[in-house]
């Protein structure tokens, strides 16, 4: 029905754009009341996909051998190394900061985005794995000692700049942004609703204040000269990240 | 056997050594510090002290947005009228006004030693060393008919000042301090370099000059007056003789020529 309306005004919208240009030609056309609509965008070559809502993910990996890992805290620090990049969606969320996500979350997101979403003209995937980070925790109540506890939830690292989640199809920003900056809300990490455009427009950014900068002492100048020593109290982590990441946390507006 | 027994002689001669050394107050070269795994990570870990200023040093600078015109115009219209820089303002343009000589001198850090040295010297003929800023003397001089002189006041600059234009008072001074450079000078409404100001003072005095030119015009003039005075009488002297001559030639046609020559001269 809504796809029917949509072609209808799309129609109506190119008629009166096409008339329009006849009748400056020739003569003068009273202008009061005419108004000129913005081309709808062109969606031909959007595919949707086979299932368009988000897939549900397990709880727990479909192991052979359990293990208990270490928390390996890297994971979430520092700038994420792929799925920076849009696949196939529009519109996503992307974290801006470190975190862990396990399965309630991933729950929320899909409920959320399942119900709210219209699965005609859009689609959502997932661009993040299911849990697969083992969790320990020792039961409640328990007395300290006798090893390492039992692996209690399976969890996701993200990293700074990681796409959670893609949306696309037939549909505009305005359409999608509502509920997907809902779910962006209640991520463990700080977390926004972007565009294709507006990722590549923030990205330039970043390499545009990196390139203008007008202090001559930027962080990597000093570090990698180790001016007055300074060495001494940085990390390897700062050597790579020059003071834009404090552990999981970006520090926004630093080169 | 023997090895054991060397053994146990090393492990001896070391918790000997480990025990007279602990005595004396022996401290290990190297702590052992234990860094566990920092698990927490709901919070930004506390920072050291020299990488928070590491970071407040190299914090992003944006480039200056570019400036429009008007802006600037405004920004030069509206200086701060700060009550000094009136006073300053008006005593510039009062040294302008008053002074025959005006010497730009750059001053290559003169001790006061020196400098009172040399205002005395130059005191002594009336010649007065003033010290203005840069800002003041260049708002001024931009609108001033010395705009000229502008390029010069850059830097430690120091202006010599007097109401008579006495050059070579002037250099014979600054010839004492070799750290006061003369750059240029306004003598007298006129723009020289330094050469010029060398040039100047090798001139004789104005009132030489002045007598020169008298005495040059009063010559002319009284030769001029001489030869009128004495044209007539030496033209008449002159026909004479030409009458004598002729008279004794006894020519026919000499009247005529005469009478020519009259009417020619």
């Amino acid at each position: 029905m809504f796809s029917l309306l949509k072609a209808s005004f799309c129609g109506v919208a190119s008629r009166t754009i096409g008339s329009a240009g006849l009748f400056q030609d020739h003569l003068k056309v009273l202008s009061a009341g005419l108004k000129t609509y913005r081309l709808p965008p062109d969606y031909s070559d959007v595919m949707l996909p086979e299932r368009q809502k988000l897939k549900f993910m397990n709880k727990v990996p479909d192991l052979k051998k359990v293990r208990k890992e270490m928390k390996n805290l890297r994971d979430i620090q520092g700038p994420a190394r792929n799925g920076t990049a849009f696949t196939t969606g529009q519109y996503a969320i992307v974290a801006l900061g470190g975190g862990y996500l396990h399965w309630g979350h991933l729950e929320m997101m899909r409920l959320t985005i399942n119900r709210r979403m219209d699965p005609s003209t859009t689609f959502a995937h997932w661009c993040i794995s299911a849990p697969y980070k083992p969790i320990t925790r020792r039961g409640l109540g328990k007395r300290m000692g006798g090893g390492k506890g039992a692996i209690d939830q399976y969890v996701t690292p993200v990293r700074y700049g990681r796409l959670i989640l893609e949306v696309g199809g037939r549909c505009e920003l305005g359409e999608v942004e509502s509920f997907m900056s809902e779910v962006a809300k209640k991520l463990p990490f700080p977390a926004k609703v972007v565009s294709r455009e507006s990722l590549a427009a923030m990205q330039q950014e970043e390499a545009e204040r990196e390139k203008n900068n007008q202090n001559p002492w930027t962080f990597k100048r000093v570090v990698t000269s180790n001016m007055l020593g300074i060495r001494k109290v940085l990390s390897a982590f700062d050597l790579h990240n020059h003071g834009r990441f404090s552990g999981k946390f970006h520090n926004p507006g630093r080169v | 056997m023997l090895i054991t027994h060397r053994d146990f002689l090393f492990k001896m001669a070391a918790t000997l050594c480990g025990t007279l050394l602990l005595r004396q107050g022996w401290l290990p070269v190297t702590h052992c510090v234990r860094h566990g795994s920092k698990a927490v990570t709901r919070h930004r870990k506390p920072m050291h002290f020299l990488k928070q200023k590491l970071l407040a040093v190299t914090e992003y600078i944006p480039p200056k947005p570019p400036v429009s015109k008007h802006r600037v115009l405004q920004a030069k219209q509206n200086p701060e009228d700060s009550g000094l820089v009136v006073l300053l303002r008006r005593e510039v343009r009062t040294v302008f006004q008053e002074c025959k000589m005006i010497a730009v001198v750059h001053n290559s850090a003169t001790n006061s030693e020196d400098m009172l040295l040399l205002r005395h010297r130059l005191y002594k003929h009336g010649i007065a060393v003033r010290f203005f800023p840069n800002q003041v003397m260049r708002a001024f001089l931009v609108d001033s008919q010395y705009s000229n002189l502008a390029p010069l006041i850059i830097g430690p600059t120091v202006l010599i000042v007097s109401k008579e234009p006495k050059v070579k008072e002037m250099l014979q001074a600054l010839k004492a301090v070799p750290q006061m450079l003369l750059i240029g000078a306004c003598i007298e409404n006129t723009l020289l370099s330094v050469q010029g100001v060398f040039d100047y003072s090798k001139l004789p005095s104005l009132a030489t000059v002045q007598g020169e030119v008298v005495g040059g015009l009063s010559l002319q003039t009284s030769q001029i007056s001489s030869n009128l005075q004495h044209h007539p009488t030496h033209l008449t002297m002159l026909l004479q003789q030409y009458l004598t001559q002729k008279g004794e030639q006894g020519a026919p046609g000499g009247s005529e020529q005469k009478a020519e020559e009259m009417t020619s001269v």
